[in-house]
Parts: structure tokens; sequence; C-alpha cells
């Protein structure tokens, strides 16, 4: 071996040069170096600078992140120079696709992907909120809660009662969220979209799999990057209410019309603007600090993160901190790799309740925040003098305007607090047993702590919610009721739980060039884990001393009795085999099948010991631009491919046990005896019947095209995707034994849509380049072949009797389902001769008779498509001047409708209107035929039903780059953002984007926490 | 060194290899919940019995209950704020109800879900192989009791209705239905001990007096004047029950389980709480020095009626007028949301607590005094006795020789809020007139039943509707 080292070097030259960046001619240090199909090779010096041994003849591979390859074949020349071109998007980038990579122009599925540089040009405490609008078919409804989620849904909802999230996979293994990542430390953001990718992931795959890989050290100058930004946030498109003259108005013409004799004097002592009272400006704040690097054999990567935000409730905080350590080192000649990746995140939350929102909307501005004698503001009013107050003489009546609380009083005298700690690590090893064949073996585990704090001053809220109430009234009480909870000192209560998951891997790759055309690349391994390994632990005592020092259990009052309880849940664990096999002929025709074999514990119950399932896939690729019959000049690269495949959720819902029992108040317990005593029972539960994982069949087709020397890049996409065996959730028939609704597998759910994605760019001169991308996506979501009897469940309750959605076949899943409105009823008369809902007054809203039986009744209710947009579109434009940048980004969804839940669901006459609704009400007979009055009815109709459209410009960055200007500095850049500077909408509430269930609140704007507008301000610095 | 790393590297796979390959990897066991096939050692019977007394204690019976047993009727009204509809309370006040009110399906689906826990305890008790004979056929009576409660509260609201035995859809006729729970009672008095005869601590569990009690009710409705005749006197002389002499006391905490209380649904305020649930708060003053929503409040029509027939000591013990200090000492301000509430559905210590110590009243022994007295009438017995003992209590005179409609006044008076009142009117075909009196039209023919639930109809389409709903 040693002999053949030194034959080879005698027949070497050394070549050298500086690699740069065609885009702004600086060097790029940390580019791969390589003589193709060698493992030998060097990389970039800081300055770009290289040098290398090399044959005449060799070809010599430019590669690095971010940039187009570049293939140079030595012949006598030996300074090199080489400027690469940028190109984020080129085909020639790097793809994860579990267990493996794959260059973009391989693909044959449908793969969408984001860098972590464009992740974080739109700064946010998770990777997803900056992903919004920028990958087509993957819908992503945000949410400005501090710390909170967004949801997002990859190519429509294809289940109606399981878990719709989606698999995270982090740095090869599957993790439960990724709210733990900092989103400075992610390299790329892979989205596999169609089951021919994701079925690798097999069972879990269902609802889509966002693989992201975290940053490691690359060869070069040790890289400090320190970043810091400063946000402030409030309310986008407020909604303007009522004002106190004209609620009065509108209050009283409510009590005229219900022939009430008490109205509002029009001199009101107070006119608040509750969501002015209950809002300030929110403010968040990240600080980064990367350091990575690497030698030879040894690669770093160390982060530090803290993010903190304040959100525009009082106290409303959010803290963060991450750490992370990715290490690797080379051995043996470079034939095993050791990794380690670590990480730790620390979040303290103190959480306060959105109900506050929806209590801002209906309370009365007649109500005062806090009245003169410092007592909050409740909704009562003196019926003889019509002012809004709880004073008045002995014999004035004092009523309540409406049931709603004090906003102001309901967020102050919340008082929780969250601490959640993660822990994840994962050892890794890789050994290349050949050149072509590699195993892979890792274990990963993460430990969750997370301990939650809930302090009830129950004497405190006792007054508040009664300003004629007193201390020494409470006290009587208390001393009469010793043992009743009702009249404690206060409540506190701990949850404190624990969770572990792990997952146990090993894999060989075999990679292979076989006479140069047919090139081979397969994987087979096995995969074990357990997830959802679970110990609770909760306690509840009352009484405790009011400091909050003193806030433990063992000081609560033992005159009440003290609440523990504790529960472990059942683990699931999983065992898959997996293999794949990617083979190309000269990069023109291109084939990979894959197969998982699936076994979850989860599904014991069922047949026994039939845990397995197979989830098999197929796709194949023509790239017709390397046919040598392709002639079209301008188009660079073509491929067509198209794919079919099959994956599983396993994260259905299962029939409870049939024992229902309860430790508390319950409808299964009762009292008995002389002391009255609780007695514990028990009842039958839902009716049980086996349940399984859901299958989902795929097909996709779709196209890659680059054109006009690279500067348009486009992919298109069809897909059909079929749930075949959904599960709905049941109610048993009214008449039947069962209570409780129970799970069975009962219909189909199909989507079916296309995604359209376009880049374009290109640069006018040296200084100046410029892009634009757009992208577009439709979904249509359609449910098929239902049981008998299944049919009909209903959902999208309003909380106040009325249910606003049906899941019935031929339409979406749980489509909207209400009233069809037709205009106003003018008068007694119209109302005595036509088909009226019970109760109708002129002035309410007139619903259609649609099956013409004269009654107004469930028969007439009509279906109004879903709550979940049918398209989405995201474009955006990028320019760079100098060292200028600019970008601006927007995003807008639509096809959908919203039901808007604050205007539409008044459980009581006495709560607050927009003043829209105001100045378009009925006012008598004839003044309009489209708003009802302000004595309407409560019942869910399509005049509350909007149009969900909208677009949002949801960032403007402008940036300045300093290169080298101070010594030691090697780039500072200085940018100043808008995130959600406008939005464009009909949407009469708050947001039209709105998280839910789809059998739940989705679409259903009710205690919705409004959008954000966020300017921010931040620096990042390369030392 | 290069063979050491090969090696290593297989050793490595290896390992990993094997830690796959066993297969009872995927047999985890149960923490969460107990296996189904672990379980059969731990619920007894008796529990199940339980589970069927604890639907008494659900939300619907503090809400939808009212609504269509009170705030229906000429006692009541909705209450609370004009414009606080209660869902559908405020057409059940107006007789406006439809087929889509939330309050007669959540009562309907309740009363059946109950039928079934029932059901499933009888047999359960049957098969669980209890060497005890005499404490399973109690488990059996009480189930049998509870089931007909159900199955009565059922037939006079809807009229024909599936028996669940026989079938889910098809509605069985009104005297089948009352068949059955008449059997069902006769089996309970059978089975069930004496009201003295239990331990201490099984206080407010049914008893042979309550089922004889409510066969005697039963057989009212089902117009077997005989019948019913013969099983209220049957409590009356039975020893076991008798009046309290103090009408307002009845009412309080020390009255429960008391010497005139056939069958109460028990409720207990301290810690762990549990009662009808928010069932005091439901009903409590509302406003200023309130403690409650204000719903199902006495309607002028019933205070007139109180003060026509001189009755203040159950005007008193029924209503609470706002400005009174009630006798607890708590001072109901003059100013609160209504003129009036019910009394009877106050709890003092756990007031507005939503689980409370309220021990709502079922059957009473002055209901028998009172069934007793009409059915007397029908036969030709001794009317009068029954009746003017129950009179008599409240210092109002005797009637020596009172009419039907003497007697069905003094269940007025006697029973208001107990939840008995629209069924009463209906029954006896009072039901036009009084409601006329109370401004409301009653319309013959329909207004007697309440409508099956469209949202069983759309269940099963095939099941039939009431006449003209």
């Amino acid at each position: 071996m040693l002999f053949v080292s030194i034959c080879a070097m005698a027949q070497q030259i050394e070549i050298n040069g500086v690699v740069t960046s065609k885009n702004d001619a600086m060097p790029l240090p940390g580019v791969s170096i390589i003589i193709k199909g060698t493992s030998t090779g060097t990389t970039s010096d800081f300055e770009g600078a290289y040098s290398l041994l090399v044959n005449r003849g060799d070809q010599v591979e430019y590669s690095y992140i971010g940039f187009e390859t570049v293939i140079i074949t030595i012949e006598d020349e030996t300074n090199i120079d080489v400027a690469l071109v940028d190109d984020v998007e080129s085909l020639s980038e790097v793809v994860v696709i579990g267990y493996g990579t794959q260059k973009r122009k391989e693909v044959t599925g449908a793969i969408a992907s984001v860098s972590g540089a464009e992740i974080t040009k739109q700064p946010a405490v998770n990777a997803l909120q900056s992903i919004q609008g920028k990958m087509t078919g993957v819908n992503i409804v945000n949410t400005n809660a501090p710390g909170s989620e967004p949801n997002i849904i990859i190519r429509g909802i294809g289940t109606a009662s399981s878990g719709s999230d989606i698999l995270y996979i982090v740095d090869g293994v599957q993790v439960n969220s990724i709210t733990n990542i900092n989103p400075d430390d992610i390299e790329t953001f892979d989205v596999l979209k169609d089951a021919a990718s994701a079925s690798i992931y097999g069972m879990n795959a269902a609802n889509g799999v966002v693989i992201v890989t975290t940053k490691s050290g690359k060869k070069g100058k040790m890289k400090i990057e320190l970043s810091s930004y400063y946000g402030a946030k409030s309310m986008l498109n407020a909604v303007e209410m009522a004002n106190s003259s004209q609620y009065v108005r509108y209050f009283n013409e409510n009590q005229m019309m219900s022939g009430e004799t008490t109205f509002l004097s029009p001199d009101q002592p107070y006119d608040t603007d509750w969501y002015e009272e209950l809002t300030d400006i929110g403010f968040s704040n990240s600080n980064n600090v990367a350091i990575s690097g690497a030698s030879d054999d040894i690669k770093y990567f160390f982060s530090f993160n803290n993010y903190t935000e304040d959100g525009v409730l009082d106290d409303h905080d959010y803290n963060r901190n991450t750490i992370r350590a990715n290490n690797s080192v080379d051995l043996f000649e470079d034939r095993l790799t050791l990794s380690t990746n670590l990480s730790a995140s620390f979040i303290k939350s103190l959480p306060k309740p959105f109900s506050a929102f929806n209590s801002a909307y209906r309370q009365a501005p007649v109500i005062p925040v806090y009245y003169e004698s410092g007592q909050y503001g409740q909704s009562y009013w003196n019926q003889t003098t019509g002012i809004a107050t709880y004073l008045g003489a002995s014999t004035d009546v004092i009523g309540s305007l409406n049931s709603v609380g004090n906003p102001v009083a309901a967020v102050e005298y919340t008082n929780q607090e969250n601490n959640t700690t993660d822990l994840q690590g994962s050892f890794q090893a890789d050994f290349n047993i050949t050149d072509d064949l590699k195993v892979s073996g890792r274990y990963t585990g993460t430990k969750s702590y997370s301990k939650s704090r809930s302090f009830n001053d129950t004497r405190a809220l006792w007054l508040i919610s009664d300003p004629t109430r007193t201390d020494e009234e409470f006290q009587i009480n208390q001393d009469n009721n010793p043992e009743v909870t009702t009249y404690a000192d206060n409540s506190l209560s701990y949850t404190s739980s624990e969770s572990y998951r792990y997952n146990l891997e090993g894999f060989l790759t075999y990679d292979k060039t076989f006479n140069s055309v047919h090139n081979l690349n397969a994987v087979a391994g096995l995969s074990r884990g357990q997830r959802n390994d679970v110990f609770t632990m909760y306690a509840l005592g009352y009484g405790v001393p009011s400091q909050e020092n003193y806030w433990s259990i063992n000081f609560a009052d033992d005159g009440y009795e003290k609440v523990v309880s504790q529960y472990y849940s059942t683990p699931t664990r999983e065992q898959s085999y997996f293999g794949r096999v990617m083979y190309n002929y000269d990069g023109k025709y291109f084939l990979q099948a894959n197969i998982r074999r699936d076994g979850t514990s989860n599904f014991k119950n069922d047949t026994n010991e039939d845990y397995f399932d197979n989830f098999p896939a197929v796709s194949a690729g023509w790239s017709i631009s390397n046919e040598d019959f392709f002639n079209v000049s301008f188009i660079d690269f073509l491929k067509l491919k198209a794919g079919w495949g099959q994956v599983g959720n396993s994260r259905v819902p299962f029939n409870q046990s049939t024992i229902t029992t309860s430790t508390g108040s319950s409808s299964v317990n009762y009292v008995f005896g002389a002391n009255q005593d609780l007695v514990f029972g028990a009842a039958y539960g839902a009716e049980i019947l086996p349940i399984s994982w859901e299958i989902t069949e795929e097909l996709n087709a779709g196209f890659n095209l680059s054109a006009f020397d690279s500067r348009l890049n486009a992919e298109f996409n069809y897909y059909n995707r079929n749930t075949k065996n959904a599960i709905l959730l049941v109610t048993p028939i009214y008449t039947t034994e069962g209570s409780g609704s129970f799970y069975d597998h009962g219909a189909e759910v199909t989507n079916k849509g296309i995604e359209i994605d376009l880049k374009w760019r290109d640069n006018i001169t040296d200084d100046l380049s410029y892009n634009i991308g757009a992208i577009f996506s439709t979904n249509k979501n359609n449910v098929e072949n239902v049981k008998s009897a299944y049919d009909g469940q209903v959902g999208g309750s309003l909380g106040n009797g009325q249910i606003t959605k049906r899941l019935e076949e031929g339409q979406p899943l749980y489509s909207w389902w209400m009233y069809d409105v037709e205009g106003v009823w003018q008068n007694q008369e119209e109302i005595d001769n036509g088909a009226s809902i019970s109760g109708a007054l002129p002035g309410h809203l007139k619903y259609s008779d649609l099956n013409d039986d004269g009654i107004i009744d469930d028969k007439d209710k009509k279906f109004f498509g879903s709550y979940l947009p049918t398209y989405s579109y995201g474009l955006s434009l990028g320019l760079n001047y100098k060292n200028v940048d600019l970008i601006i980004e927007g995003y807008g969804a639509g096809g959908n409708k919203i039901y808007n839940g604050l205007k539409g669901t008044r459980i009581n006459g006495g709560e607050n209107i927009a003043e829209d609704v105001f100045n378009y009400r009925w006012t008598g007979e004839g003044s309009t035929n489209s708003d009802p009055g302000a004595n309407r009815d409560s019942y869910a109709s399509s005049y509350y039903l909007e149009d969900g459209d909208y677009f949002r410009i949801n960032n403007i960055t402008l940036g300045y780059t300093l290169k080298d200007v101070i010594k030691g500095v090697s780039s500072v850049r200085l940018y100043a953002t808008a995130q959600n500077p406008f939005m464009f909408t009909k949407y009469s509430g708050f947001t039209p984007e709105i998280i839910g269930s789809s059998a739940g609140t989705g679409g259903i704007e009710l205690s919705a926490y409004p959008t954000l507008k966020t300017f921010l301000f931040g620096v990042n610095i390369e030392l | 060194m290069k063979l050491k790393t090969i090696k290593f590297g297989m050793l490595l796979f290896t390992l990993l290899l094997v830690a796959n390959c066993s297969d009872d990897y995927l047999d985890v066991d149960s923490r969460a919940e107990i296996d189904a096939a672990d379980s059969g050692d731990v619920v007894e019977p008796e529990e199940m019995v339980n589970g069927i007394y604890g639907m008494l204690t659900d939300w619907d019976y503090s809400f939808s209950y009212l609504g269509i047993t009170e705030i229906i009727s000429d006692n009541a009204d909705k209450g609370s704020s004009a414009s606080d509809t209660g869902t559908d309370k405020h057409l059940l006040d107006a007789l406006e109800h439809t087929t889509t009110g939330p309050s007669i399906l959540a009562m309907w689906e309740h009363w059946y879900k109950s039928i079934g826990r029932a059901s499933i305890a009888i047999n359960y008790t049957g098969d669980y192989g209890l060497t005890d004979h005499d404490y399973r056929d109690r488990l059996i009576g009480e189930a049998k009791f509870l089931r007909a409660l159900n199955y009565f509260w059922l037939v006079r609201s809807f009229g024909d209705v599936p028996l669940q035995h026989i079938d889910y859809v098809v509605r069985q006729p009104k005297d089948d239905v009352y068949e059955f729970i008449e059997q069902d009672l006769l089996d309970a008095i059978e089975l069930l001990p004496k009201k003295s005869e239990y331990a201490s601590a099984d206080l407010g569990r049914a008893t042979q007096g309550a089922a004889q009690a409510l066969l005697a009710k039963v057989y009212l409705y089902d117009e077997k004047w005989q019948d019913s005749y013969d099983m209220a006197t049957a409590v009356v002389t039975g020893g076991d029950y008798d009046l309290f002499p103090n009408y307002e006391e009845l009412w309080r905490e020390s009255q429960e389980n008391g010497i005139e209380s056939l069958f109460e649904v028990q409720g207990r305020g301290e810690s762990i709480a549990h009662g009808v649930q928010q069932y005091s708060q439901v009903q409590g003053a509302r406003g200023t020095s309130g403690w409650g929503w204000g719903f199902n409040i006495p309607s002028q029509n019933l205070l007139d009626a109180f003060n026509a027939e001189g009755d203040n000591i159950r005007r008193d013990a029924t209503i609470i007028f706002a400005g009174e200090t009630l006798w607890d000492g708590r001072e109901v301000s003059a100013s609160t949301e209504n003129p009036m509430y019910s009394e009877k559905a106050y709890s003092s210590a756990s007031a507005g607590a939503s689980d409370g110590d309220k021990n709502v009243r079922i059957l009473r022994f002055a209901e028998v005094l009172l069934i007793q007295s009409e059915a007397a009438l029908h036969v030709g017995a001794d009317a009068a006795t029954p009746l003017n003992r129950v009179r008599n209590r409240v210092d109002l005179e005797s009637i020596s020789a009172p009419t039907y409609e003497d007697i069905w006044k003094e269940r007025r008076l006697e029973l208001a809020f107990e939840h008995d009142r629209w069924f009463d009117i209906v029954r006896t075909g009072e039901a036009q007139s009084a409601m006329a009196a109370n401004g409301k039209t009653f319309e013959v023919g329909k207004h007697e039943l309440f409508p099956i639930p469209s949202l069983q109809i759309n269940q099963t389409p095939e099941m039939t509707q009431n006449p003209n709903w």
C-alpha cells in the first residue's frame, strides 16, 4: 500500500488558486475541492486559497453548499482561480431524504426545501413561523402568541379524528416537535411531501415528514457568529368596537324589541376601549452565539441562544435558552466517523388566558376597568337610573348587562408558571467497510421535564366578581363552611411530568457507479424505539400562605382535603425494517423503490399479535434534457417524474377501556350515607371496536425545469392522495345504552391538488442582482364512501348550543353546515305569512326554507364548503445592490370560509358589538335587508360565515453589510424588518388564520390570539 | 489496524442487529388504564349500580331539565337577563320550543343512557356470581327502580318511546312502556329493603317505600286508579314515613333524607364536593349580592296562586324575594336582577358552588298523600283525609269534600319547583286553560308531548315524529 502511494505521488503536480463567489467576488472559505471519483481533496482556506496535488487529466470538483458545483479537468495550467455561482435553488443542491441524501436533480418525489439562511431572514421563535409561504403544498397557519407553535398541514388534511401532527426528523431521529430547536442552529429544512418520498418513514408519515438538519462545523478558520435582534409587536387588523354611546343606543333598541321597560341612560360615566386596556406593546429579543470550525479530523459546532418575549397581554412572558454542541471526529484514516449532537433547551413561560380577547370583544364599553373605589368593573347596571354601576338607592334594581367578566382582571389574576426542560442527545458511528459500503449506527435519547404551577386567589376572585361583596362576608362564609373549598382563601396546584423517548437505528449504505453510467445507491436497516413514556404527578391544596415563597402543598391548610394523583402512560414501542434502492442510468433515467415494515405496540389490542404492516413506494424520473434528441436551446434541464406510495398514520385514537371510573366529582360517582360520603361508581363507556392504523395512498406526478441559463427554475406537481380507512368519531344512536362517542374506520378522505413553484434570478450588473419567486398550491378535500349511519357527525361547536360543521359524504371534511340567510324580516306580517324559525321578530335574519315545508329546522341547513383554504400562494422579491439587500415577501390563502364567532355568538344581548355592526344594523322596516337589527337570534347562519381570503405582506427586510471594516471582524450585517406590516382581507374579525381541529374550532374565531405586526432591528456579526 | 477497524464496525452493526431482533419488544403492558382482561375483579356490581345513581347528578338536571319541567309551565319564568336566552329556555318559556331544542335532546339522550346503565348493571350483577343473594337482589332492585324512574320521565315527556331491550328505533305504544315500568317497580318492591333496613352508610339508596311511591305515581299517570290508591295506601300505612311538621325546614340540609323523604338525589359540599352539578348556582339570585345565574324563577302567576289561597307558609318557603333576609342570615339585595328566585334550590353552605350539598327531592310523603287523595276520589274512597293532612301542616283549613280541582291545586302549591307541574297540567287536561291564564298558547294535540329531537331523526330517519311536530 505504501508502495502504491509513492508510485502515485511521482506523477503528481500541484495546482493552486483562489475560490471566490461570482456574485460578490468575495473569497469563499471551506469550499470542498476533491479529485472526482476519489476521497482525495482539500478545502479552501479563509482567503479562499487552496493547493492540491493532482494528476494531469484528473477532474477536480469544487463544491460548496449554496453554490453550483464546478468540475475542471486538469491539463497544463496549474494556477486555477474558480468563481462559483451562488445558486440557492440550484438543482445541484442536496436534499435530505431520510437515511441518506439525494441531489435535487435526481429527486423523483416531491420534496420542498428551505435553507437555514432563509429561515433566519424571518426571525421567529419557531422555524415553522419563518417558512410560511416558502414551500408549495405546505400550509402553515401561524399564531403569534408567545412561544406558540403554528399549525402545519401538508397537502391537506387526510384524517377526521386521528392525529394530524406531521412527523419531525431532527438529525435523523423522530421527535415530537421542534419547539426546542433554535432556528439559528438549522442548516436545512426539507419536507417530504409525497408518499413515494415519505414512505421510508412508514406508519408515521401520513401527515408528511419534515426533516431538520442542524449545523456542523466546516473546514477552514474558526467561525464565530453573533446575532441579536430586538422587536416590538402590536395588534394587526384590530376590530373597531362600538363606543359607549353607540352601545347604549344598540342596547336600548334591543330592550325595546324584547318588550323590556328598562333602558340605559345616554349619559354614562365611562367609555372603555377594552382592547386598548387589555393589550400593550409586546417585545421580543433574541441573542445568539455560534462557534464552529473543523480541522482534518474534527468538526465542531457550539451555540447558545436566549430568546425572550413579552406578549401583548400583561406579563404574558416566554423565555427560552438553548444550548447545542454538534461534534464529530474521523478515525482510522477517515474510515470511522463518530459524532454526537447534544442539545438542551430550558423554557419558562407565564401563560395568560386567550379568552381575555373574547371578553374584551364582548364586555360593554360603559363598564369601567376599575370603579372609582378601585374595585374592578363588572357588568352591573342600575335599571332604575339607567347608569352602568353597581350603586343605587335601596329600592333600585341592579341588573347585569351580560355575563362577561372583566378581561383585565382575568389576565391579572391568572397566575401560572410553566417550566420545561428538554435534553436531547445522539451518538452516531459511521464506518466505511469498503469504499462503497458504509455501516451506520446511532442512539438518540430525549428526556423532557415539565413543571406547571397554578395559583388561584379564590378570595380575591370572589370579591372581584361583585363590588358589593366585602372581605368580612367572605370570612363569615369561610368560618361557617370550614371544609367547603369555594370559601378557601386560595388554591394551589402543581403538575409535574417527565418523559423519555429513545431510538436505536442501524443501517447499511451501498453507493457505487458501474461502468460510469449505472449509478446505484441502496440502503437497508433496522430501527426500534420507544416514545410516550410519561410520568405525571398532580397535587392540589387549598389555603396556602399568600407569599409566593411559601407556595408549597406542604403549607396548605389541612382543613381541606388535598388531592394528589399520579399517572403513568403506556409507552408506545415501534420496530421497523426499511430498505431503499435508487438507480439511475447516466443521469437520464431514474428509478427509486423503498419499503418500510413498521410495527407499533399500540395495536396490541387488535387481532392479537398483528402489529405490523408494510409501506411500499416506487417512483421514476426521466431527464429529457439529457437526451441527445432534446434540442431546445433555452431549456437547461427538464425532468419528468411520477411516483406512487403508501404511508400510514399510527397516531389514531383508541376506544378507551370499557369501564369508566373517576375519583372526583363525576356522573359515575354518587353520595351515600348519613355522613354524605362520596362513593365511587363505574359504568360502561363507549363501544369498543378494534382500531387499526390509517393508510394513505398517494400518486404524484410533475416536472422540474431549469431554463434561460438557470435564471428560471420551476417545479410542478400534481397529487392525488386518499386515506382509505379514515377513522370517524361516531356518536352512538341516542336511544342506545352506549354513552360517549366511539371511533371506527368509516370513510375515505381524498386530497387532490397542484403545486407550482417558480423562481427567477438574474444579475443586471456585477453590483445589482435580483430574484423573484412565486408559489401556488391548490387543495381539494372530499369525504367519500362513508359507512352507513356514520354520516352526519356534527362539530364546530360555538359554545352556545349551536354547531356549525357536519361530516358528510361528498363534502370536504367537516364542512360548514348551517342556515342560509336570505334577508331580514321587515315586519310581523311577513313572519306570520312566511316560514320562520321559532321566536322570530322583525329585524331578525330570515332563513331559507330550503325544503319548502314551511318550517325552519335542520333539514334547511346547507353546506358551505371548508374552513381550510383551497389555495395558497407566496410571493417574494429580493434585491441586492452592493452592500444593500432588500427582501419583500407575502403570503396569501383563500377559497375557504371563516365563521366570525365573536360577532355571531352573542349569548346575551348585552354584549358589545363591532362598530360596523352598529352602523349597518336594521333599524326598522325598509332600513336594510342584509343586516339584522339590535335584537337578533344566535343561530349559526351564513350571515356570520365570511370569505377567509387574505393576503399578507409578512416580511420586509432592509439590510446593509459591512465587510472587513473593523479589524478582526469579517462582516457585520445590520437589518431592519417589518413582519406582517399589512394584511388585505375582507374578513371582519381579527384574523382569518385560526388554529383548531377540524371537528372543533378550526376556522371559528372565538378566542383567537390576534395576528401581530412586528418591527425588529437586528445585527449579525461574523468574527 | 485496518482489520481491527473493520471488526469494530461489524461488531457495532451486529450489536444493533441483535438488539433489534427480539419479537416481544412490542408487547408493552398497559400502565395508563387497567386492561379489560385485568379489570373483571376490580369492578364490583355495586359500583355499576352507583354509576346509575351518578347519572342523576349530571349537569343536564340543572339546566335542560329545569327548562322542560318548570320554565315551560305556568309556575316559572326563564329568569336571568331578558336577553340571556339559556339557548332555548326562552322558547320553552314562551311555548315556542322546536324539534331542535337542545334541552329536549339532552334529556332524551340522558334518560336513555341512564336506562342503559341500569340494564347493564342488572345483567352484570346477575352474572357476577354474588354469593350473598339478599345483597344481589337489593342491587338489582335498585337498578330496576332507577330504570323505571328514567322510563317514567321519558314516557310522560314523549309518549310512545323505544324500549331499549326491544328495539332502538321502533317506538312502542305508551301502554307497553307503562307496563314495563310497572313490572320493574313490582320487582323492585319485592327485592328492595325498607328504608329502616338499610345500613347508615347506605342512606339515600332506593328503598321499597320509594318503589311503592313511584309505582303509585306511575299508576296515576296510567289511570289505574285502584292500583294507585292501593300502592299509595301501602306507603301511607307502612309506618316508615310521615309528614315533617315544619314545611319551611324541609328544604334545608337538616331535613335531608328525613322522615318525609322517599327518594332524593344526594349531594355533598365538602371537598371532594359532588352534587347535581350547578343545580343551586343556575337557580341562585342574579346580580349584586347574588350567587347564581337567576334561571327558573317563580312566576307572578304562581305567586298569585299562593296569595289567593292565603298560603303564606309554602309561599315563603318556595320563593326567595329580592330584598328579603334568608333564614340563615343571608341578605338578598333588593337590587337583584329578578324579583323572585326558587328557594327550594337554595343551599346555605354551597349556594353558588358548582358542586353543592343540595339534595334534590324527587319523592316526598306529602306527594304520596296527594296521590292517595286523587286516586281515592276516583275509586270512591276517602280523599279528604290525606289531602287535609297536607293542608293542615301549613295552617290551611280542611276541605271536607274535595274535588279534583282542589287536589290538583294542592299539588301545585305543595310541589311547586319540584319538577312536576308541567306534567300535571298535561295529565289533568288543565294545560290549555292554565297556560292561557299565564299568557301562553298551549296547542292542543301538539304540546302534550315533546317532539322527538331532530338529531335523533337525522340518525334514524325511520323513527316517527309526534303529532303536529
